[in-house]
């Protein structure tokens, strides 16, 4: 396998996940560089739940590595990887519910700003960022689900990543909401952070992806930019179940 | 907020008090009690209804506090004050190495792993002969309750505005309860959750520890049924749970007033002492079901919803767009 | 050395006792996913209801087994919706509230058994609990006592019973379907609520019966409880929570330490062993011996 390159942001090694005997992931690589918009698609249960808990450290890779910034990560636990600098958003949203909006999200500035009122500060900005700044004293419990995943993404943009893993932000919003979604996610890309996005939908991903990995059954199938992963054979058969006529 | 902080400072300054107008020392003895478990109860919180770890063997640590005090007192004739914090950090190294394999798991494990840990502690004082067995210690008398009262007074003050600070003020607070909301969303932000519950749990043993110092030092004997027995930790939950979880000042209201419960119940229907024991219980169980909140958190959210209730409907005030969807 | 067999044969006796009393416990965690603290507290509950139940009635305790059963099943059957409320509440941590909540019943019941039965010892005769017969092979000598060993096989005999419940009736199959996945078992069609009240009467009943057993080997005494319910959870820990499989290993496990530390060492820091055993094993395979806990 190629050596780390530390132009990447991210590099994905060979890197397989067995459970029991079952492979979630088999042997998929490929990389990130800084500054792209990488969509993660797939039919279900294809595995891209389980590559993001590997990358962001919920598991660790049964074989292969993980480079981040050209250091290994493989195996480091998720609250040393927040602090390397790669954010996550969870697919069922996770608020921290009993408290308010604000201190969800004070909670995660403490990991660039340690003392109460800069974190506070900085929070705040956040808000204002992913416009939930009005809801900011509200209880995480009564936002409703587009709030919760604005909510999700606050949370890992507080930690000031340089790269930040979006796991079905949009799913579930109406097309409102998710426009200002895709909005909001551009705007981060143009502040300079790089997105490993995974989505359903499939407009999201192929309008806003620099390129696009496909993953089937564990394994990658196709890589490469939007409109040629579209016309892949393989990838229609995945998604539809058979090749096109 | 100020009109709490005048509130506790007025408390405060009214104890401060008591024994310049009150020379009865047995009405002393018994505010001395009663502040004294106001501590247990607040201490015992800290892990439970701040970061939602039950410990069930609470009292194992009040006991150690004791005992190493007792010992160190009696057997090596150290003076009280250098025993006292000695008797703390013994509580801390132990909740260090009970907790280390123990909290990394769900809490449920947790809770009878403390409470069999408690119970092998006490058998273990039963047994040994250093700590007298079953007859227990004495320690070397100093029999001043004014100096007791101010001790228990200056001790659980200084408690209370430790875990204030550190909890309602200071980011580890706000990092505590992350953890128990949601630990795998607070790992993803940079949270060692082990590392966080063992700091509450040590924050949780030492106070204790040091509490049960003085109680030693105080009473001048200590054995194991009335400083290992489950009776410390079964009141503290009550305490707790009924005044409310998760806050200060639920639990200090839940122990004043299961505490004059108990004062009355012994002293007037002490041929029936294990009724005791069926309402302790009785009033646990019912907390749970009727008072989930206790009844501080239950005062606090109602006096919560009707704040809200009274205030303008939110959508007059706000035009922004942002507002609609979120 | 010459006791070895006989410390083993007696671990293994009480080995027996321990399935009973941790199996009906980690088939309650399975399903309702509740930590009862007041299991020791329905032993002893069932075994004092033998005790006087044989009072009253001179029958053997053993054939009193079904009774008793039956009583706390039902009972069991009638707390379950009290308890299920309280897991199911919205409104802080139910897993944490269930726990304290048993707690508050084991206290209770505790105080209400002092109550009731004072502070005294008692134990249940039974036509068997004088008799033993020996086993000579060469110089070793074992006795083995007739009620340990009723006692041993009324265990294996409610493994296989639940064993064949389990696997081969369609109750059975709710049950397993409901403690590995509740959502979906909704959706199939099973009634969570009911069946967990079966599933928390039977556990109840067993333990009940359990008390029984034990109050003819050994003594009871209403604050029994506590004992039984650490006993309890350290097998059910150290086989992995809802692993019921792994329950007849632990049990006997539990019994040897606990013979040999009888014969050998110093009883009393049985209890002290048995916790450094279960820390160790919870550092080094939280999942229980096999690696199969939840």
């Amino acid at each position: 396998m190629s050596e780390p390159r530390s132009e990447q942001l991210l590099q994905v090694n060979a890197v397989t996940k067995t459970f029991g005997g079952l492979h979630a992931v088999f042997q998929v690589s490929f990389h990130i560089a800084p500054g792209e918009i990488i969509g993660l698609i797939g039919p279900n249960g294809a595995g891209k739940t389980t590559l993001f808990n590997v990358i962001s450290g919920f598991y660790a890779p049964s074989k292969g590595h993980i480079h981040f910034k050209g250091q290994d990560i493989s195996g480091k636990p998720p609250y040393k990887l927040a602090v390397l600098g790669i954010g996550r958003t969870f697919q069922v949203v996770k608020p921290f519910a009993g408290l308010t909006v604000l201190e969800n999200v004070i909670i995660a500035s403490f990991a660039k700003h340690p003392k109460r009122r800069q974190a506070e500060q900085h929070a705040w900005r956040i808000l204002e960022t992913t416009g939930l700044a009005d809801r900011a004293n509200a209880q995480a419990s009564s936002l409703t689900l587009a709030g919760r995943k604005r909510l999700e993404v606050s949370k890992a943009l507080a930690l000031e990543p340089t790269l930040l893993l979006l796991d079905e932000v949009v799913a579930g919003l109406n097309p409102t909401e998710a426009d200002k979604t895709i909005e909001l996610i551009l705007s981060l890309r143009s502040q300079g952070i790089t997105i490993l996005i995974v989505e359903h939908i499939m407009r999201v991903i192929m309008n806003i992806s620099d390129r696009v990995v496909v993953l089937n059954f564990g394994q990658k199938i196709a890589e490469g930019i939007p409109r040629d992963v579209a016309k892949d054979s393989g990838v229609i058969q995945a998604y539809l179940g058979e090749a096109p006529q | 907020m100020s009109r709490k902080y005048l509130l506790l400072i007025l408390a405060f300054g009214i104890l401060l008090a008591v024994p310049s107008v009150i020379h009865d020392t047995f009405f002393l003895r018994i505010v001395t009690e009663a502040i004294l478990w106001i501590g247990l109860a607040i201490s015992w919180d800290v892990l439970a209804g701040y970061t939602g770890y039950l410990n069930f063997g609470h009292g194992a640590f009040f006991g150690i506090g004791a005992y190493t005090t007792a010992l160190l007192m009696k057997l090596c004739g150290w003076p009280f004050f250098l025993a006292l914090p000695v008797a703390g950090v013994a509580a801390g190294i132990v909740a260090l190495i009970a907790g280390i394999p123990t909290l990394r798991l769900k809490g449920a494990y947790f809770a009878i792993a403390t409470w069999a840990l408690s119970r092998a502690i006490q058998q273990v004082a039963l047994v040994m002969d250093i700590t007298g067995g079953p007859d227990g210690m004495r320690l070397p008398s100093f029999l001043h309750p004014e100096f007791f009262y101010y001790l228990m007074l200056g001790a659980v003050v200084a408690i209370f505005a430790l875990y204030w600070f550190l909890l309602e003020k200071a980011p580890f607070g706000l990092k505590v309860k992350a953890i128990r909301e949601d630990d795998q969303s607070a790992m993803s932000l940079g949270l060692n959750p082990t590392w966080i519950k063992l700091q509450a749990f040590i924050l949780s043993a030492v106070p204790t520890g040091i509490l049960g110092a003085i109680y030693a030092y105080w009473i001048t004997y200590i054995d194991p049924a009335s400083v290992l027995g489950d009776l410390v930790t079964d009141q503290a939950v009550v305490m707790a749970v009924f005044g409310g979880l998760g806050t200060l000042i639920g639990p200090a209201i839940g122990a004043i007033i299961i505490f004059l419960f108990k004062t009355y119940f012994w002293a007037y229907l002490s041929d029936y002492q294990v009724l005791y024991l069926i309402i302790l219980g009785g009033v646990i169980a019912a907390s749970v079901v009727f008072l989930p909140n206790g009844l501080w958190g239950t005062v606090t959210g109602y006096l919560q919803t009707r704040k809200a209730l009274k205030q303008e409907p939110v959508s007059q005030g706000k035009t922004d767009k942002g507002a609609q969807h979120v | 050395m010459e006791l070895l067999p006989q410390a083993t044969i007696d671990g293994l006796l009480i080995g027996g006792i321990y399935i009973t009393i941790a199996i009906g416990f980690s088939l309650a965690y399975g399903v309702m996913h509740i930590i009862d603290f007041a299991v020791g507290e329905w032993i002893m509950l069932g075994a004092f209801l033998g005790y006087y139940l044989n009072l009253w009635t001179v029958v053997d305790p053993f054939i009193l087994l079904p009774a008793i059963f039956l009583v706390f099943a039902l009972i069991g059957f009638l707390v379950q919706p009290l308890v299920y409320r309280v897991i199911s509440g919205k409104k802080g941590n139910p897993v944490l509230m269930g726990l304290v909540f048993t707690f508050g019943l084991a206290l209770m019941f505790r105080g209400l058994a002092l109550t009731g039965f004072g502070f005294y010892s008692h134990s249940i005769p039974s036509a068997i609990s004088q008799d033993s017969f020996s086993l000579e092979m060469g110089s070793v000598f074992i006795t083995i006592p007739y009620v340990r060993l009723a006692g041993l096989l009324y265990a294996l005999a409610i493994t296989l019973v639940l064993h064949f419940v389990l696997k081969k009736t369609d109750f059975g199959r709710a049950v397993r379907a409901l403690s590995q996945h509740r959502e979906a078992s909704g959706l199939m069609g099973i009634n969570a609520k009911r069946i967990s009240s079966y599933v928390y009467g039977i556990y109840v009943g067993l333990s009940a019966m359990t008390g029984v057993i034990i109050g003819s080997i050994f003594t009871i005494n209403a604050q029994m409880g506590g004992e039984y319910t650490i006993l309890a959870f350290f097998i059910v820990v150290l086989a992995g929570m809802g692993y019921l499989a792994g329950v007849p290993w632990a049990a006997f496990l539990l019994g040897l330490v606990q013979s040999f530390f009888l014969i050998y060492l110093n009883p009393s820091y049985t209890l002290m062993a048995v916790f450094g055993i279960l820390f160790t094993i919870l550092l080094i395979s939280p999942k229980g011996l096999f690696g199969r806990g939840v």
